[in-house]
């Protein structure tokens, strides 16, 4: 019992740890004081001072299209290169999975200056274009790691049942191996979308002459101190990120049923 | 499979969505083209929004609008290729190693309007003599800031802060050349001096400001300073305007012979639209929005006849708009070959690591 008082209140140590700077940062969006030392009073200028900034608005916008499109793309990549993964055996395996991994740890900056080397290398304009490639790029190792052990650990008699009754491979594919995969697809998807939201290394090194994302701009405004507009923003963007878990648990928890009666039946 | 298509299908539907409203809001702004457009990389909140609108209005070039952080970043952008822009805004130092290295372009004069407005002093600046490569678009000078609430005899000169009675309450910006011109200037010796001996001796007299010195900071230095927590901070006027706006306890003091600096309108040499560069110059050199642009941004305009329309609290405050006497002697930075960009390094390394 008194181990149960003790982990909760470690529990709630880390919780309080780890959001309070989030609702600090939230909490003065609505002070009508300019900065964030003192309180002075409730105001909502900060959000219409947002609303009313087109070009921000307009980075906002791009930056979700840009986390959008390229962690689908990379979940579509991601997921076959997975499902060929599984398929491999020995020594061509271990190096490629060996690869992958060594993407997901090598720094941010490396992997922007490598791009931005590339890039300028074969001559390419850098601007929308070249963000979204190299997004891709570090999306796809991700993916990956999320989807592949759910497919290793699949009970892999599903699919011989399915090729005994007389199923084509495609329709294997479809009907026994994507459902399940479903559940670690869409995690992919998720884990993608949130590293493209906040990556400032690379981006930075990618982007060019019309087009900048959110962590860009952000950044590029310390110089004269950072508003409390970006406040506003932050807060519109953390309670857009509650949305999509929920929606994240709402399908999960759907997809969980919809497996489990299929196998059923 | 069909939550995954519903999935799929609901993304997707995001996309469009999202990339029509971009699309759309992007139209609002006017088609670009490569003949009717105009990229400028400038520092984050350092032009009033209003301007681009009034600019874009006035001249039919549609304004892409892209931000940089520091020099070294926008330095790397335009060195490295694969951008194309238009107007860059370096500060001093930057403008002497682009200039060297081949990154700008020869300004025109005969096609630069109002150039004359421009307070002489400020004009021939030693990183750009002749403003071969170079308009000014602000400046200011490095200096300190104190509470007068805490500090009852405020200091003039950079040797002042050198007094015991400063012990443990100076905030420094964290910054090599900034911290070294202080010091430097306090013996008389030049702010580019690359001169071993005066370095040296130079360094250290640094190690005695050491019980002084509170912290080494970058932005953070505004907040404290604002919420009284600190009698002293050695800052850029720049910063020190925002400051004493926010807290009127601060109050903003230029030492003898420290440190004036500028950031300028400049064109790549890879910029697409040197035509529209120009009328973007000429634009921003018009008093009238050079006014409204130092109203904007907080910083001081080198635009004497902008200068003119400010209101008189903001133009005739001597911390902000120096008479010529005070800052007669001001040295702007130089740029350092890389052997004594190390040296300097190297002796403010030692002298944090120290503190």
């Amino acid at each position: 019992m008194k181990k149960n008082t003790l982990g909760k209140a470690y529990l709630t140590f880390v919780l309080i740890l780890l959001y309070a700077p989030i609702f600090y940062l939230i909490f003065y969006a609505f002070n009508a004081g300019g900065d964030m030392s003192k309180f002075t009073g409730f105001t909502l200028e900060n959000f219409q001072t947002l609303f009313a900034d087109s070009r921000l608005i307009l980075i906002v916008v791009q930056t979700f299209f840009l986390a959008f499109l390229s962690s689908l793309l990379a979940t579509v990549i991601g997921t076959i290169g997975a499902i060929y993964l599984v398929k491999l055996k020995g020594r061509k395996k271990e190096t490629l999975l060996g690869l992958n991994n060594v993407l997901i740890v090598s720094p941010d900056v490396v992997i922007g200056a490598s791009f931005l080397i590339l890039f300028t290398l074969i001559g390419m304009q850098l601007g929308f274009l070249s963000v979204l490639l190299s997004h891709i790029a570090f999306s796809i190792p991700i993916v990956v790691l999320m989807v592949m052990p759910l497919y290793q650990e699949m009970d892999k008699s599903l699919i011989d049942a399915a090729n005994d009754l007389g199923a084509t491979p495609a329709q294997t594919m479809r009907e026994i191996i994507l459902p399940y995969l479903t559940p670690g697809i869409i995690a992919g998807f998720f884990m993608a979308f949130t590293y493209s939201l906040d990556d400032f290394a690379v981006t930075f090194f990618v982007t060019g002459n019309d087009f900048t994302t959110i962590s860009v701009e952000i950044y590029s405004r310390a110089r004269a101190g950072i508003s409390l507009e970006i406040n506003a923003l932050s807060a519109l963007v953390f309670l857009f990120s509650i949305f999509l878990v929920i929606g994240y648990y709402y399908i999960m928890r759907d997809s969980d049923t919809v497996g489990k009666s299929s196998t059923l039946t | 499979m069909k939550k995954l298509l519903y999935f799929l299908v609901g993304i997707l539907t995001i996309i469009v969505l999202l990339g029509f409203t971009a699309n759309r809001m992007k139209a609002a702004d006017g088609v670009k083209t490569a003949n009717n457009s105009l990229t400028i990389f400038n520092w984050g909140e350092y032009i009033d929004p209003a301007l681009i609108t009034k600019f874009q209005k006035e001249t039919g070039y549609k304004v892409n609008y892209m931000t940089f952080d520091s020099n070294e970043a926008m330095y790397s952008k335009v060195k490295q290729g694969g951008t194309s822009y238009d107007i860059v805004v370096p500060s001093d130092y930057m403008i002497e190693k682009m200039a060297q290295e081949g990154l700008l372009m020869k300004l025109d004069h005969t096609k630069i309007k109002g150039l004359e407005d421009d307070d002489p002093k400020l004009l021939n600046p030693a990183f750009d003599q002749g403003n071969h490569y170079s308009v000014p678009y602000f400046w200011g000078t490095l200096g300190i800031v104190y509470n007068a609430k805490i500090v009852k005899n405020p200091p003039k000169t950079w040797n002042d802060i050198w007094s015991p009675t400063y012990k443990n309450s100076i905030l420094l910006t964290d910054s090599v050349r900034d911290v070294m011109a202080m010091v430097l200037s306090k013996h008389g010796y030049s702010l580019n001096t690359t001169n071993r001996a005066e370095l040296d001796t130079a360094y250290q007299n640094l190690l005695k400001l050491t019980p002084n010195v509170k912290a080494i900071l970058g932005d953070e230095i505004m907040n404290y300073m604002i919420n009284n927590e600190t009698p002293l901070a050695v800052v850029y006027s720049g910063q020190a305007a925002e400051m004493t706006a926010e807290n009127e306890n601060l109050h903003y003091v230029i030492p003898e012979r420290t440190n004036i600096w500028y950031d300028n309108l400049a064109i790549p040499k890879s910029a697409k639209n040197v035509k529209a560069a120009y009328a973007f110059i000429n634009f921003m050199q018009k008093p009238q929005n050079a006014a409204q642009n130092a109203e904007w941004v907080g910083y001081s305009t080198p635009n004497t006849k902008g200068k003119a329309l400010l209101p008189k609290s903001i133009r005739e405050d001597k911390s902000f708009y120096p008479t010529e006497s005070v800052i007669k002697d001001d040295e702007a930075y130089k740029n350092l070959t890389p052997y004594w960009t190390g040296v300097y390094n190297d002796l403010y390394l030692e002298f944090k690591m120290n503190k």
